[in-house]
């Protein structure tokens, strides 16, 4: 089976003024499809740049990029955005949601890239509120909903193209106990009655216990790799 | 269609600003339709004056001519007609209210004479029959509300045989002067009895207009009528009447510098603020765009939905300028006595600029975004 992620020697070095930092060095890594992986490590280790990078944000320095099968990091800009667009959910720490557009409006951005409808566009969308459960909000802006509702419009917006890869950027980080552990289960679902493969980064060990595979990043080498209690 | 609403929350998203901004390109093509179209105004109906009609003065620019040369310049191989004309110069009811009358044979008014070109044979027949007839343009009998039948007083300084300076006229009715008539306001009366009344300057005209019957040859027709009165104590300068009246108006100051100086400026200023609105805009929206980078949109997709915020913005904008321009531009010629209407080619020209100024604003700002930085706010 292809794994969904595949890192093979991949080092990121930034330029900082005059001087070079090495983010990640010769970095490996596999995830099979379906998994759901949470990366852990201390401020400034390199796990967001290593979820830039599987996210197709960002380009390594060094090293290749797979994802389900396809290599990306030899894509132009403009394919990796095609290419962001059919395969990959983006889930932030603070929601990303436009202020001026409704809910329903931000749920089908992701929607405008494709050929679909003004119907289908609108079809998808609700079945994509209904899923996280905010059908009676879709016409409310961002401002006028909770940390955990934006939330969850960000993720019916991560789902709508239907991906096969969520990415998440801490994003349990802006939000109480009791709304975070609403927000993992539902990860949870998407990852196992949904089958996508979720990848997430995250400070937070009771957050982290709810993925299938925890990967351990210091000083842009993986330090530990192990396979979680699930909660 | 699909990216209308991200487009219209776009321009929305700052109302004030938005309003602000629409409000500044409104002034400027306001201000452009003016000028542009003042002056294309001018050029049109210049180019309208026939390339067959030829103006005879006297050569020192300002006597009077014998109207005795009528008849020998009729005669010159190539002209096909001529016509006279004489102005009175006086004042109605105030010292400020000027009213010039053009005293001219009837028969030539629609003819040969540029100005007075839309007269009803009516009225041409009443001037006829009336020797104090008057035909007074629409626009001036407007103004002054004379109609059909009026007794108007004029106050010259041009005494008449029975020793006043007040020259009363009874009006017979209107006309619209021509397209090509530079003046709109002004009165055409009887040659004859104004020549018959006055005591200086009689059996004289102040000018000859000559119709050439191959515009080709006008050059030397023209020579040939200047050659015959050549060292006569009535020298003549024979000019195309459009070279005359352009170069009267060059006399008053390049009006082509003035106006591009001005429109210039205007819009380089205009180009400066809305591109730093436009920058600003951009620098508050940096995480969204970021965002729509991360969702898939492409670096032209984004310049796209930004040059359309833009473009919708001038271009309405500058549209509402330019219907403004055109319904105040008639207006003007109170000030400035020039009969002149919005040409369609100064309307598309400010459409024309006003999308260049938007795609010069919307590339400046529309830089390519570095995602990740601009994600994690920097």
């Amino acid at each position: 089976m292809t794994p969904s992620v595949a890192l093979v020697g991949v080092s990121k070095e930034y330029l900082r003024g005059r001087e070079s930092v090495l983010v990640l060095s010769d970095f490996n890594l596999e995830i099979p499809q379906q998994d759901f992986v949470a990366i852990m490590g201390p401020s400034g280790s390199g796990k967001t740049t290593l979820l830039n990078l599987i996210g197709g944000l960002d380009k390594p320095s060094s090293g290749q990029i797979y994802v389900a099968g396809e290599r990306i990091d030899t894509l132009s800009n403009t394919a990796l955005a095609h290419w962001r667009a059919r395969h990959v959910g983006f889930i932030f720490q603070f929601y990303n949601l436009m202020p001026t557009l409704s809910a329903a409006r931000n749920v089908e951005l992701p929607l405008l890239l494709t050929s679909l409808s003004g119907r289908e566009r609108k079809q998808k969308v609700a079945v994509a509120l209904d899923l996280v459960g905010l059908t009676d909000r879709a016409k409310h802006k961002p401002g006028e909903l909770s940390g955990g509702q934006q939330q969850r419009v960000a993720i019916a917006r991560a789902l709508i193209a239907d991906p096969t890869l969520l990415v998440c950027d801490e994003p349990t980080g802006d939000l109480d106990r009791h709304t975070a552990e609403e927000i993992l289960s539902l990860l949870q679902i998407l990852n196992r009655q949904y089958a996508k493969t979720v990848i997430m980064v995250t400070h937070d060990p009771k957050a982290a216990s709810y993925a299938a595979r925890q990967l351990h990043v210091d000083k842009g080498q993986l330090v530990n790799d192990a396979v979680a209690v699930s909660a | 269609m699909k990216y209308l609403s991200l487009i219209w929350d776009g321009i929305w998203r700052k109302r004030g600003r938005a309003i602000l901004t629409g409000l500044q390109v409104l002034v400027a093509f306001v201000l452009f339709g003016l000028l542009q179209g003042m002056k294309s105004g001018i050029d049109d109906a210049i180019d309208k004056i026939g390339a067959d009609l030829y103006i005879v003065q006297h050569a020192t620019g300002f006597s009077p001519m014998p109207l005795a040369m009528y008849s020998r310049l009729v005669a010159v191989p190539g002209v096909r007609a001529a016509a006279y004309e004489s102005f009175l110069a006086g004042t109605y009811q105030k010292p400020t209210q000027h009213v010039l009358a053009v005293a001219c044979d009837q028969d030539s008014i629609s003819a040969t004479i540029p100005h007075g070109a839309i007269v009803p044979p009516a009225a041409v027949d009443a001037m006829k029959r009336t020797r104090s007839g008057v035909l007074v343009s629409e626009s001036l009998a407007r103004k002054y509300g004379w109609k059909t039948g009026d007794r108007i007083p004029l106050e010259t300084s041009v005494l008449r045989q029975d020793g006043s300076l007040t020259w009363t006229f009874d009006m017979v009715g209107t006309f619209v002067p021509g397209e090509q008539s530079l003046s709109p306001d002004f009165m055409i009366i009887n040659y004859t009895s104004f020549d018959e009344a006055r005591t200086v300057d009689r059996g004289t005209v102040a000018m000859y207009y000559v119709r050439v019957t191959d515009p080709k040859q006008g050059l030397a027709v023209a020579q040939a009528i200047d050659k015959l009165f050549l060292n006569s104590s009535d020298e003549t300068r024979t000019e195309s009447a459009r070279e005359s009246i352009q170069a009267t108006l060059e006399s008053l100051g390049d009006m082509d510098f003035v106006v591009r100086a001005i429109v210039g400026a205007v819009l380089f200023a205009l180009l400066f603020s809305i591109t730093a609105m436009m920058m600003q805009s951009i620098r508050e929206r940096t995480a969204e765009l970021a965002l729509l980078k991360t969702l898939g949109f492409s670096d032209g997709k984004l310049f796209w939905i930004v040059l359309c915020e833009v473009l919708t913005l001038c271009i309405v904008a500058a549209a509402l300028g330019l219907a403004l321009a055109t319904w105040v531009l008639p207006t003007a010629r109170h000030f400035t006595n020039i009969n002149v209407t919005m040409p369609a080619s100064v309307v598309l020209a400010g459409l024309g600029l006003a999308a260049l100024l938007a795609v010069v604003t919307a590339a400046v700002p529309a830089r390519r975004l570095q995602v990740v930085d601009a994600l994690a706010g920097r």
